[in-house]
């Protein structure tokens, strides 16, 4: 019986299984319309943000690792000292999620019913700096020491061997908050998933005020009031980097092999990896001819898709379906918008591309270090 | 006082307990945390073991104290009575200090005097020397212009000024004797209490030092301000400045790790738990206590190997800068103490650290860093024998190892097989050699773990069958040739087999059990960190370094069914014919020997062998293996023609030339068309070094994941790391099974797990120490043609003694003899043995080895004995002197010719005695080996029938009757033993007649025989021990 859950278990986490499993439920939790919205009342899917449903979800994250540590293979994955920070992630993230959805859900009740949210302090909805937040914010602190104190003891920092480059460990893992970008570099050349993501994914923080234009949903937890801009966020944040995280910990071995859960980290292990470039599905496999000598040529289709997807595909949207948002955000703003959307949106485009068609770039020059 | 004037929406009395409650929690965690971070293991071991230490200290005051039980109380008393006598003076001695101190006052204040006035002194002094100076330039100027009075106005006041301090002076010299004369009178009163002090304290120095020793361990022995101290100096922070509890490190600047490409001296803290290594007393102590077993060579700073230069882990590897038992890399020697660590320890396996600890058992394995050169180590037994059976086994044939290179092809050469053995012979051998002879050399390629299944035994056979056709280009021999003009007494042939040396190195022994057939699980016998095979029950000759020294040629069991008569004579009397790299020396045996020996030798038939059935070989099999390998060179298309285009013979060939490369016949054969095949193996010349996931375990998981484990495993089964790998016939593995036994296999991977890259400063290194290099080439020779077989050299070998059965009559014990005998005579009789011990039936061989080569094993001889090689003047003795003529006196009570020649002059006694020509002593001994030797023949020569010359001491030449027994030049001597020595021996130089009378003996021999022994035996040694 067991034995059948944990195959099922490793079935199901291989990634192209459970990232579309997660893609395709994730508008179920976080409906961005009334559509989702609707089935997921049909569903009765909002019942998780409620103290039962917290308390249901967290048996079953607990029941999960307590399956682990009782598996031999997982169980030397799971008391990993380096692990140890993300056993806890997994928790808090469920946590915090359950708690503002939660939150969010009475609030948005609350506004229904034209009441003020449950944050809205009488008479003047204020909080003071000082005692009040200072102060506070200087026990947490000395909280937070105690908790790391505590840690460093009974988890000792997982110090090893000086690094020998003559013997180096296989997996080489990044540390668990870099595992994201790590896990990207499957997908994408160096220079985009290393240097060009993770810059817009700083620079898209820093601009997310400035995106804002919405007014509602301001100090206070809601759904409702913003519920597009929330899906948005949080799919990018839990998929594409917790998510990635999380698989980068517990589901990559040796040789950057996928292993479910459960699985033995066999270093043997071989996996067919035939990578095809888009100019070589459209010479050598469509037309049934050799690779043109001319790179740009050669790469002409790559550069036509990609000319599409950046270009024209904005222009369309804004003149069809995001005629309103065009409107409402004005060009630049929506250009921007657009630059950091589209290329959040490239990588799950870039996976599956990856898990359906073995496709390696797009435009592929490696001659000029240029790979898309 | 409120606030309510301040306006807040918090309850400041919450957020206060929150404060207060946290607070109280950091602080505690910080105490934690000290006391975690404090909490070290090696702490836990050192307060373990100072209480051990005050347990042992107050074991060792208790003998000490038994020791001195019976004098104590004299030594005490007497100081008692002399402390009374001392205080019976006491109204004395006290006005005297009294006076003292009077004195002693006026001498401070006159001395002070008389050093201030020096100081103005020395002001004036310098004042009126400045006058002068300047008055002189004044007169160069304008001569006699000044007045002469004005001149010096410091003279006078200087002079005075002097006059003052040398009264001044007398003054505090006057003090001073008064005070040195009360003194003096002080220490006259002490002076006998002193004594009688001084000898109390030497009588209990021991007791003293232990007491003091204890004080400063055991803290119910100090007073209360040290226990406070003891207790402050290992605090947290303050423990920087001195503590009792601390970690000990050695850095041995010659011992080099390489960090990353950086070289960096070895940082060893061993001893911050292993606290008893270098002190005798904790031999006894559980570990980490225990102290090192072997303290006579290592560790100790009188030993070769001190701590402060060698640490710990230039031997033992290991991380030396862990301070606890995981991070130090401790390895476990066996499953039980693997789990018994994990339990006791939580040990788990570093797997970045690229010196993991040598488990005790291969800890040898680091003498072969320095003592590359010359690795044949007195206390390296294990490492010898791995490094003996590499040799042997032809393992550097393959396997290029840079540090311990082959010297020739381990295997004779099958240039001209055809000579010797026929081809149904050879395939059957080729096959399963140990079918033949149980103990070959020879490996078993086929038959084994990866190719045992139908198809491949079917493959193997055809390519034996193709291999063999190969090495018979003129087809098979004629006929077998065992015509009488070969053979001849078989019974006198085994006499003689076993009497003149060919069993210094070769046996001939029936079958015993051989391990390879036991039914035992072999191939993982290994499994899982060095689980031992179980061996009890199975009788199987347990293989050393000494039992190995008869098998340096092969068993020469079932001669008779491998070759024939004239192949053997001829082999007999000269090896190098057949063979030119041969090892085989010659015994310069008689035509009529040779033939008796080959008789004998021919006797012995292996039956079982004769009716193995010839193999089974399949035409098509030959054409298959073709294929594959042409496939493997040329396009698929092209190789299916060119097999085509060849005939029979030539897919025999191509499969012959194939094998032969993809098994490496040559490497250890001669083979020809294969004058230039490159080792095929894996270059092992840093396989001690190798990182751990360079070698393939395969699917093999049940042995542990260690790089000696791996070892093991591939030396019992070569072939395992195959096994359930799908792999095509030409890439699987093909190092053969040498069926090597449990203890073979450990001595091996000793050997292997010291061919590593670690580093060295060059003065730890041997080879760097030893001037002449020739002296390790010698070394390396008299190893590998088996010298030891039949002399005891170097304290090991000689092993022909137990075949001999009697050491007088086995070949001579070579201890001392780097400063025996005179190199050029020893260079001269190694190129021309003569007959030295004229009642030995076993001889010297003649062995072919160019001058350098004897020149080298000369040196190596004296360098067993520290000597360099030197030349030396003739020693020539002056007969007139009175030294000379006390010798002749002495010799003749010697009656050293009872036993020995005198040139061709026979001894008294009968054959079994005989002894060396003394005629031959000038040419051939140095003359202090000589007087070393009549001194104590038994100490040189253990089991010698030499007694030492009867030497009259001082008493006996003192007698009345003395003059006329000994004359009036031996009591010249003054019975100065060293002198008579000298003296017997200046008449032993001069002994006159023939050298060499090697024919002599030999004609007295043939016509007497040498049957002499047996019928003496039992009267004359009787009571021999051996």
């Amino acid at each position: 019986m067991i034995e059948t859950i944990k195959h099922t278990i490793d079935y199901i986490s291989a990634p192209t299984i459970s990232f579309t499993l997660i893609t395709v439920l994730f508008p179920l939790f976080f409906p961005p319309t009334d559509f989702f919205d609707k089935l997921n009342r049909k569903l009765r899917i909002y019942k998780i943000w409620t103290n039962a449903g917290g308390l249901i979800l967290f048996t079953l994250i607990s029941i999960f690792f307590y399956m682990g540590y009782t598996d031999p293979n997982f169980k030397i994955i799971l008391m990993k000292g380096d692990n140890f920070p993300i056993v806890l992630m997994i928790y808090t993230m469920f946590f915090f999620t359950w708690y503002a959805m939660k939150k969010s859900y009475i609030n948005d009740a609350r506004i229904e019913e034209g009441k003020k949210p449950t944050e809205w302090h009488d008479p003047e909805d204020k909080v003071l700096v000082w005692p009040d937040l200072v102060y506070i914010e200087l026990i947490a602190l000395i909280l937070f020491m105690v908790f790391l104190i505590v840690w460093a003891i009974l988890v000792p920092a997982p110090l090893e061997e000086p690094a020998n480059p003559a013997a180096t460990p296989n997996p080489s893992k990044a540390p668990w908050y870099f595992l994201g970008l790590q896990e990207m570099l499957v997908y994408f050349d160096p220079w985009l998933a290393g240097v060009l993501f993770p810059t817009l994914i700083i620079v898209g923080m820093c601009a997310i005020p400035y995106m804002d234009i919405n007014k509602k949903g301001d100090g206070y937890y809601s759904f409702k009031e913003r519920r597009v801009g929330y899906f948005i966020f949080m799919y990018g944040w839990l998929v594409l980097w917790i998510y990635l995280i999380v698989i980068g910990t517990f589901f990559r071995g040796p040789n950057w092999n996928f292993f479910g859960p459960f699985e033995y980290w066999d270093p043997h292990k071989l996996e067919v990896l035939n990578n095809v470039n888009l100019s070589e599905y459209f010479w050598v496999i469509g037309l049934g001819q050799p690779l043109p000598q001319n790179i740009l040529v050669r790469e002409s289709v790559g550069f036509l898709v990609t000319g599409l997807y950046v270009f024209v595909l904005p222009v369309v949207l804004a003149k069809t379906i995001l005629k309103n948002m065009y409107k409402a955000y004005g060009p630049t703003r929506y250009t921007f918008l657009m630059i950091l959307g589209l290329s959040m949106l490239s990588l799950p485009i870039k996976m599956y591309l990856r898990w359906i068609f073995n496709l390696k770039y797009i435009i592929g020059i490696p001659e000029w270090f240029f790979n898309i | 006082m409120k606030y309510n004037n301040d306006e807040r929406y918090w309850n400041i009395n919450l957020l206060n307990k929150w404060f207060s409650i946290s607070s109280i929690l950091f602080l505690l965690c910080f105490i934690w945390m000290f006391y975690h971070d404090n909490d070290d293991e090696f702490k836990r071991y050192q307060r373990e073991f100072r209480k051990l230490a005050v347990k042992v200290s107050q074991e060792k005051l208790q003998v000490a104290l038994d020791d001195v039980k019976d004098s104590r109380n004299e030594y005490e008393n007497k100081y008692n009575l002399e402390l009374e006598s001392y205080n019976s003076k006491q109204v004395k001695i006290d006005s005297l200090n009294s006076n003292l101190e009077y004195v002693k006052g006026l001498f401070y204040k006159a001395n002070m005097d008389y050093l201030f006035k020096k100081a103005e002194v020395d002001e004036l002094k310098y004042l009126y020397e400045d006058e002068i100076v300047h008055s002189h330039h004044h007169d160069d100027s304008d001569t006699h212009s000044k007045d002469v009075h004005n001149e010096y106005a410091y003279k006078e006041k200087y002079f005075s000024a002097l006059s003052k301090m040398d009264s001044l002076q007398l003054k505090k010299e006057d003090y001073e004797k008064q005070v040195l004369t009360i003194e003096q009178q002080l220490k006259d009163f002490r002076r006998t209490l002193k004594i009688s002090e001084d000898d109390l304290n030497v009588y209990l120095k021991e007791v003293n030092l232990l007491n003091t020793q204890l004080s400063k361990l055991d803290r119910s022995k100090m007073s209360y301000l040290n226990q406070l101290g003891d207790l402050v100096r290992d605090l947290p922070i303050l423990d920087f400045m001195d503590p009792y509890y601390k970690v000990n490190q050695v850095v041995a600047h010659d011992i080099k790790y390489d960090v990353n490409f950086a070289s960096v001296p070895s940082v060893d803290r061993c001893t911050s738990c292993h606290l008893g290594i270098d002190n005798a007393d904790y031999k006894d102590a559980p570990q980490p206590f225990t102290s090192h077993p072997d303290l006579d060579l290592f560790v100790s700073s009188a030993s070769p190997h001190p701590f402060e230069e060698y640490g710990c882990t230039s031997c033992h590897s290991g991380r030396g800068r862990g301070t606890d038992f995981v991070s130090s890399v401790h390895m476990p020697g066996s499953e039980e103490q693997k789990r018994e660590w994990e339990e006791k320890y939580q040990w788990k396996k570093l797997h970045h650290w690229l010196q993991p600890m040598l488990p005790t058992k291969y800890t040898q394995a680091s003498c072969f860093n320095c003592h590359e050169s010359q690795p044949m180590l007195k206390g390296g037994d294990k490492l010898a024998l791995g490094l003996t059976l590499i040799d042997k086994a032809g393992c550097n044939n393959c396997h290029h190892i840079d540090s311990y290179k082959t010297t020739r092809k381990s295997g004779p050469p099958l240039t001209h097989l055809d000579e010797k053995v026929n081809k149904d012979w050879v395939m059957k051998w080729i096959k399963d050699p140990q079918s033949f002879r149980y103990n070959t050399w020879m490996p078993h390629f086929f038959n084994q773990d990866n190719n045992s299944d139908e198809e491949s035994i079917a493959r193997n056979n055809a390519e034996i069958y193709a291999i063999t056709e190969y090495l018979y280009p003129d087809g098979d021999k004629s006929k077998v040739d065992n015509s009488s003009k070969y053979i001849g007494d078989a019974i006198n042939g085994e006499k003689l087999f076993n009497a003149v040396g060919c069993r210094g190195c070769h046996v001939v022994d029936e079958e015993t059990i051989a391990l390879g057939d036991v039914d035992v699980e072999y191939d993982m016998y290994l499994s899982k960190y060095g689980h031992e095979v179980d061996t009890s029950g199975v009788s199987y000759e347990k293989m050393n370094r000494y039992s190995l020294l008869k098998y340096q040629g092969p068993n020469l069991i079932g001669m008779g069914s491998k070759t024939d008569a004239k192949w053997i004579y001829n082999w007999i009397k000269n090896p190098e014919k057949y063979w030119p790299d041969t090892k085989m020396p010659n015994l310069r045996l008689t035509d009529q020997e040779s033939k008796d020996i080959t008789a004998y030798l021919l006797s012995f038939k292996n039956e079982d062998f004769d009716k193995v059935n010839s193999l089974d070989v399949n035409e098509e099999e030959l054409k298959n293996i073709a294929k594959r390998w042409l496939v493997k060179s040329f396009p698929v298309n092209e190789a299916n023609n060119k097999l085509d285009s060849m005939s029979k013979e030539e897919i025999a060939d191509y499969v012959a030339k194939k094998s032969i490369n993809y098994y490496g016949c040559y490497t250890c054969h001669t083979v020809d068309g294969f004058e230039n095949g490159k080792p095929i193996g894996v270059e092992l010349t840093t396989e001690g070094s190798k990182p751990l996931d360079k070698l393939d375990f395969g699917h093999i998981h049940d042995i542990a994941h260690t790089n000696y484990a791996w070892f093991e495993q591939k030396l019992a089964n070569p072939r395992i790391f195959d096994r359930h790998k799908i792999v095509a016939h030409e890439d699987k593995l093909r190092m053969p099974n040498f069926y090597f036994k449990p203890e073979e296999i450990e001595a091996i991977v000793t050997a292997i797990l010291g061919f590593t890259n670690r580093q060295f400063s060059d003065n730890k290194i041997i080879y760097n120490l030893v001037e002449d290099k020739d002296v390790f080439e010698g070394y390396k020779l008299i190893n590998q043609y088996n010298c030891q077989g039949c002399h005891t050299i170097d304290g090991f070998g000689g092993q022909i003694a137990d075949v001999i059965g009697k050491l007088e009559y086995s070949p001579p014990n070579l201890n001392t003899q780097g400063t025996k005998t005179q190199p050029d005579w020893l260079f001269e009789f190694f190129n021309n043995p003569t007959i030295i011990r004229p009642n030995l039936q076993v001889r010297m061989p003649s062995f072919d080895f160019t001058d350098s080569q004897w020149n080298a094993i000369i040196k190596a001889f004296q360098h067993m004995d520290d000597r360099g090689l030197l030349l030396e003047g003739h020693f020539s003795v002056d007969k007139m002197a009175s030294k000379f003529k006390a010798g002749e006196k002495l010799h003749t009570f010697g009656a050293c010719n009872n036993c020995h020649f005198y040139g061709e002059e026979f001894p008294k006694q009968g054959v079994q005695t005989w002894a060396p020509n003394l005629a031959l002593t000038k040419d051939r001994l140095r003359p202090e080996w000589v007087v070393r030797w009549l001194d104590n023949p038994n100490t040189i020569m253990p089991g010698t029938k030499m007694p030492a010359p009867y030497i009259p001491d001082s008493v006996t030449l003192a007698l009345d009757n003395a003059v006329s027994t000994w004359g009036k030049d031996v009591i010249a001597l003054n019975g100065d033993r060293e002198k008579m020595l000298e003296a017997i021996r200046d008449y032993i130089y001069t002994i006159e007649g023939k050298t060499d009378i090697s024919t002599l003996i030999k004609d007295y021999f043939k016509v007497n025989g040498y049957d002499f022994d047996s019928e003496d035996e039992e009267d004359d040694f009787e009571d021999e021990e051996w």
